[in-house]
């Protein structure tokens, strides 16, 4: 009976992660046309483009590895999703954070892309393959400042799992404001995580024909779809459980998470694309240096 | 089964009401009526709030935009991208050139009628028509979505032979070739 | 006489008979081969015991050699791909010459390995150490490629080291005067501080030529990739390990010791990441797959090495379990790579592509490999990578974690590289009627690879080897405090239960694989020239993969660090003794009458000044 109600949490998980990830999608597509004083998709957009993607009659494929490819993806992302916790102190979302950590969640976050590295791989266009060596160049890039942040915080606090760091914040205060420049480096390395601009080279239409995704369709692109919202949901879960002390209802999450999203989706409706050389030079400069500021005052205070 | 068919038609109605609000358009210009789509889709006429937004591989994309005269090179190019869309597809004539010929009906290297060579669900006349005519006439192609009747890639596959035998005749030896069309 | 006579015995003979039978038929020799191989392993996994005891004389030295648990667990990686590799060898030989000369060298290895961990005197470690560095390099210029090149690099480099080892040895004797090991490690601290510095910083040089550790590693790269791909699995698997074997015993032993301890430790965990950092760079831009893999391998041993600087028991464990992992994960990825040359004749990834259809088998134990090496759970590679960031994070080296994490990413891209470049891409005509590797190739990958999984949700069972020897080398017992049979902890509390990843990761797998593959009558298949092209479809001719400059942007943002190559360092250093020496040679020119000259003028100066030069 209790396996039954934690399997039923977690299919509950996803799909509350899958509905407010999209919604968050078709949010960012209206504050974009209203930036760009114009009307913009009704926010429930991304909803109908996902079930018209499933709806498709017909799909082609390249070989098995581009069915797995997506698998690997939606692995990725919900796997992330089920060891973090959701809610504070909560029975009804079961989460299994005490049995991962940050390192093993950083490690099962990048899973993602290299399934989706090895499925677009197999579709024989010279693009997707393109796309994917300028997307892993980019994560080496922005992997550097969020390590050295997540290093801060774990040595300030002597523990590498999430609920010890929402439970440290309870009593210190929010770490946005108690370790500053890990927050700073977290939020300019979030920047690469989303892939928004300035650092969406890895699937521009113009320059690229779409990266990676470019062989895929139907319900390929669906699934690829609904899994970046996911993911996207799970990442601002995550930063909203290390630096704005969690939430203990609905509603509170659904307000940090949106409030953290805002920052990449505004800050990439104003800024041109970058290269990836530099993209990867930008993250080993200034964002670098803000971590290497939070492990030193993290060492000394 | 009594609920069989209603069933089918409910599920129907929903895809249709998907597939009418989120049309993927193929980012390719095939002719002069191609200056016409930017202003459609961008600040001032905005084609996104109606969940209009462009795709980059035909892989992707539901609806090709014949947006002019097309010669017979681009024939080829078009009817090979064509085939490389997924069901269900639409393809939307623009201009006068995709009707009968428009501007260059004496030309010896475009084509007169579209509809012989690809199943044309919606004509948009002019030359070339205003972002406001192009809006409309996706409006009447979310209309013929929603009845049903929006089925040009049904009708491609079962006239198959009849759309090759003309394309032949005017592409002759350089017609694409797919080794099995069964989709 | 007892096991470890009869096991060395029949290694020893099975290698002369090997060779000898060559000259009768390929047959026997084979049969000869494989069945010293197992006959050897099964003997010594069945009959060993920790107390069997085997002494030899020489005159007055006495050679002897035991089993330890912590000679036991290299052991199992030893023979354990001894026997595999010899299997992959059979058919992936077949067809050259010498065979005879290359599987006695492949036995004496194996014998000179088997005696190195069972050594209980400075004697015979030395001996059995120069018959395994003696027979790996016949097997490096086998192919007789580039010869002086490669050859004499790998010598000069190993005799290096095995001459710096032997000094150590002397001092240690003149001081001790004994040859054991437990000798030298109950006396160390009675040594005076000099020799306390001196011995094992010689010994560190002699086992760092082995384990690749910057600046000593120039030779890898090419001994790596020239040598015949089924003895580098054994090479870069079993071989390097030797070193590391040797380091733990003079980092446990000697330098716990010292009172700069922490000095030492420091420097030599800095030279590990930089072996990290740096070898995964230059993997990143190879265009030979041998020689990514021979880079790669070098990198993996930076990290084994900087678990054993560190020193505390998680980082011990890390360091342990990465060994022997790397073992199984290098080995598997050395022989696809030798597979796809059996089947295609180069290994050249500009040249080689889209062999995922082909070749599954293949291409199955590779991307097990691969991931196993990218460190991903759930696979086994991601539970070494854990355990040693959690030691180092554990432990405070802040900047070392960074620095090892940077290279544990770029990893991800040289095995992309590594396999898009071979199996995956555009399907080219040349390689149309290339088929699947002979089973006897393909079985020893997927038993490896199926080790691979196997311990990535039950770590427990190698953990209870590397608990037994470290409990030999004086950590306490680590059972229930850093691991338990599927989960693993850190030293403040948090731990991964790594079988509750697996099942998880596998149910979200199947399910959404089912909504994925359910109506898969309506997907349908096209080939790779299919592509959206632009309205284009690719020629017969036109292959459009993605090979040259793969990284190109990643090469335009580090650029500067790759215009360092520490073998030009080498090379700069060789050239300036050249000049020196011709400068030499102008005096000691060879020329008999210009001796003569010397030696008169030499006596007429002494009988011109004998006066002043003699009085007292």
């Amino acid at each position: 009976m209790d396996i039954l109600i934690k399997i039923l949490g977690a299919v509950a998980t996803i799909i509350i992660a899958f509905v407010v990830g999209m919604l968050y999608g078709g949010l960012n597509r209206k504050v974009t046309a209203r930036v760009q004083n114009r009307v913009g998709p009704p926010f429930w957009q991304n909803y109908l483009d996902a079930f018209k993607l499933v709806s498709k009659k017909t799909s082609i494929h390249h070989g098995v590895m581009q069915h797995l490819g997506p698998a690997f993806l939606m692995v990725s992302s919900i796997g992330t999703l089920l060891f973090i916790p959701i809610l504070k102190g909560n029975n009804w979302f079961p989460n299994l954070s005490f049995h991962g950590d940050l390192i093993f969640l950083l490690y099962l976050m990048v899973f993602g892309s290299l399934g989706l590295a090895l499925g677009a791989g197999q579709t024989g266009n010279p693009n997707s393959a393109i796309g994917v060596t300028r997307g892993l160049s980019q994560m080496v890039g922005f992997e550097i400042p969020w390590v050295m942040a997540l290093v801060a915080i774990m040595i300030q606090y002597h523990t590498t799992s999430i609920a010890d760091i929402m439970h440290v914040q309870e009593v210190h205060g929010w770490l946005m404001f108690q370790k500053p420049f890990a927050f700073i480096a977290a939020i300019l390395a979030m920047f690469g995580m989303f892939r928004y601009s300035p650092f969406d080279i890895v699937g521009a239409p113009a320059e690229l024909a779409s990266g990676p995704v470019s062989e895929f369709g139907g319900k390929y692109l669906g699934l690829m779809m609904s899994s970046g919202s996911i993911f996207a949901f799970v990442k601002l879960t995550l930063y909203t459980d290390l630096f704005l002390g969690g939430a203990s209802n609905f509603i509170e999450l659904l307000v940090k998470t949106f409030l953290l999203y805002m920052i990449p989706v505004s800050y990439g409706l104003v800024s041109p694309r970058y290269r990836t050389e530099q993209a990867v030079r930008y993250f080993w400069g200034w964002p670098s240096f803000f971590g290497l500021l939070a492990i030193l005052y993290s060492v000394i205070f | 089964m009594v609920n069989d068919k209603n069933s089918q038609k409910i599920v129907d109605i929903i895809q249709n009401f998907a597939r009418k609000h989120s049309l993927f358009v193929l980012a390719y210009g095939t002719g002069c009526g191609a200056i016409e789509i930017p202003p459609t889709m961008t600040s001032r006429y905005d084609a996104e709030r109606f969940g209009i937004r462009g795709a980059a591989t035909p892989r992707q994309a539901d609806v090709l935009l014949i947006t002019g005269y097309l010669t017979t090179k681009t024939l080829k190019r078009v009817i090979r991208v064509y085939e490389q869309m997924q069901d269900p597809k639409y393809v939307i004539g623009f201009g006068s050139c995709t009707i009968n010929g428009g501007m260059y009906w004496d030309s010896y290297n475009t084509i007169k009628v579209l509809d012989k060579y690809l199943p044309v669900d919606i004509y948009i006349n002019g030359c070339m028509p205003r972002p406001e005519a192009v809006i409309e006439g996706f409006i009447k192609l979310q209309k013929k979505i929603a009845e049903g009747r929006a089925d040009g890639a049904k009708q491609y596959k079962e006239n198959f032979e009849w759309y090759r035998a003309n394309q032949k005749k005017v592409l002759g030896p350089t017609t694409p070739h797919i080794q099995e069309y069964n989709w | 006489m007892n096991t470890i006579h009869i096991t060395l015995g029949i290694l020893l003979g099975g290698a002369i008979l090997t060779y000898f039978a060559n000259k009768i038929a390929g047959i026997v020799r084979d049969i000869i081969f494989i069945s010293t191989l197992l006959v050897a392993a099964v003997l010594f996994f069945v009959k060993m015991t920790p107390d069997t005891i085997a002494n030899f004389n020489l005159g007055d030295i006495t050679l002897t050699l035991s089993l330890s648990h912590f000679g036991l667990l290299f052991s199992i990686i030893i023979l354990g791909l001894g026997v595999l590799a010899g299997t992959y060898s059979l058919p992936y030989m077949k067809g050259k010459d010498n065979l005879g000369f290359f599987y006695m060298n492949f036995l004496l290895s194996i014998f000179g390995m088997l005696g190195i961990v069972m050594a209980n005197d400075w004697v015979s470690f030395f001996i059995f150490w120069e018959i395994m560095t003696w027979s790996s390099y016949l097997i490096v210029v086998y192919n007789g490629k580039d010869t002086n090149k490669i050859g004499i690099k790998y010598m000069l480099f190993s005799a290096l080291g095995a001459y710096s080892m032997l000094t150590a040895i002397v001092i240690a004797y003149s001081q001790i005067h004994s040859f054991s090991i437990e000798a030298l490690m109950s006396q160390f601290t009675q040594l005076s501080v000099s020799y306390q510095i001196a011995i094992p910083l010689l010994f560190l040089i002699g086992f760092g030529v082995k384990a690749a550790m910057m600046p000593l590693h120039v030779w890898a790269p090419d001994a790596y990739s020239n040598a015949p791909m089924s003895y580098t699995s054994m090479f870069s698997g079993a071989l390097s390990k030797m070193g590391i074997y040797g380091m733990i015993i003079v980092f446990v032993n000697m330098i716990n010791y010292l009172p700069h301890n922490t000095v030492w430790r420091e420097v030599f965990a800095w030279l590990g990441a930089t072996t990290a950092v740096l070898a995964t760079i230059w993997a990143i831009f190879q265009d030979d797959a041998k020689k990514l893999l021979a880079y790669s391998s070098v990198a993996q041993l930076g990290y084994i090495i900087t678990g054993v600087a560190i020193g505390t028991p998680l980082a011990m464990i890390a360091s342990l379990f990465l060994a022997v992992l790397h073992g199984i994960f290098k080995a598997t990825l050395f022989m696809a790579v030798g597979a796809v040359e059996y089947r295609t004749g180069t290994t050249d990834m500009t040249v080689v592509t889209g062999l995922i259809r082909k070749m599954p088998w293949t291409f199955l134990a590779a991307l097990i490999s691969a991931i196993a090496l990218a460190g991903i759970p759930p696979i086994a590679g991601f539970v070494g990578k854990w355990m040693l960031y959690e030691s180092l994070i554990t432990n405070g080296n802040y900047i070392l974690v960074i620095a090892i994490f940077f290279s544990s990413t770029a990893a991800f891209l040289y095995v992309y590289k590594l396999l898009y470049n071979l199996f995956l891409g555009q399907e080219e005509p040349e390689f149309e009627n290339v088929k699947e590797a002979p089973a006897l190739m393909v079985i020893p990958m997927l038993i490896l690879s199926g080790f691979s999984i196997f311990l990535g949700f039950l770590p427990g069972y190698l953990f209870k080897y590397i608990d037994n020897a470290l409990v030999v080398m004086g950590f306490p017992v680590s059972e229930g405090k850093w691991w338990q049979m599927s989960a693993i902890f850190n030293g403040w509390g948090n731990k991964v239960s790594v079988d509750l990843v697996l099942y998880t990761v596998i149910t979200v797998f199947v399910a959404i694989a089912i909504i994925l593959f359910y109506r898969w009558k309506n997907s349908h298949y096209v080939t790779t020239k299919d592509i959206s092209l632009s309205g284009e479809v690719p020629k017969e001719d036109e292959n459009y993969s993605f090979k040259l400059d793969f990284f190109k942007p990643f090469e335009r943002a580090i650029s500067p660090l790759l215009k360092y190559k520490i073998e030009t360092y080498y090379k700069g250093f060789a050239s300036g003794m050249e000049a020196f020496f011709d400068f030499v040679r102008r005096i000691y020119n060879g020329n008999a009458q210009i001796y003569a000259i010397y030696v008169i003028t030499f006596l007429v100066i002494l009988l011109l000044f004998a006066n002043y030069i003699f009085t007292v």
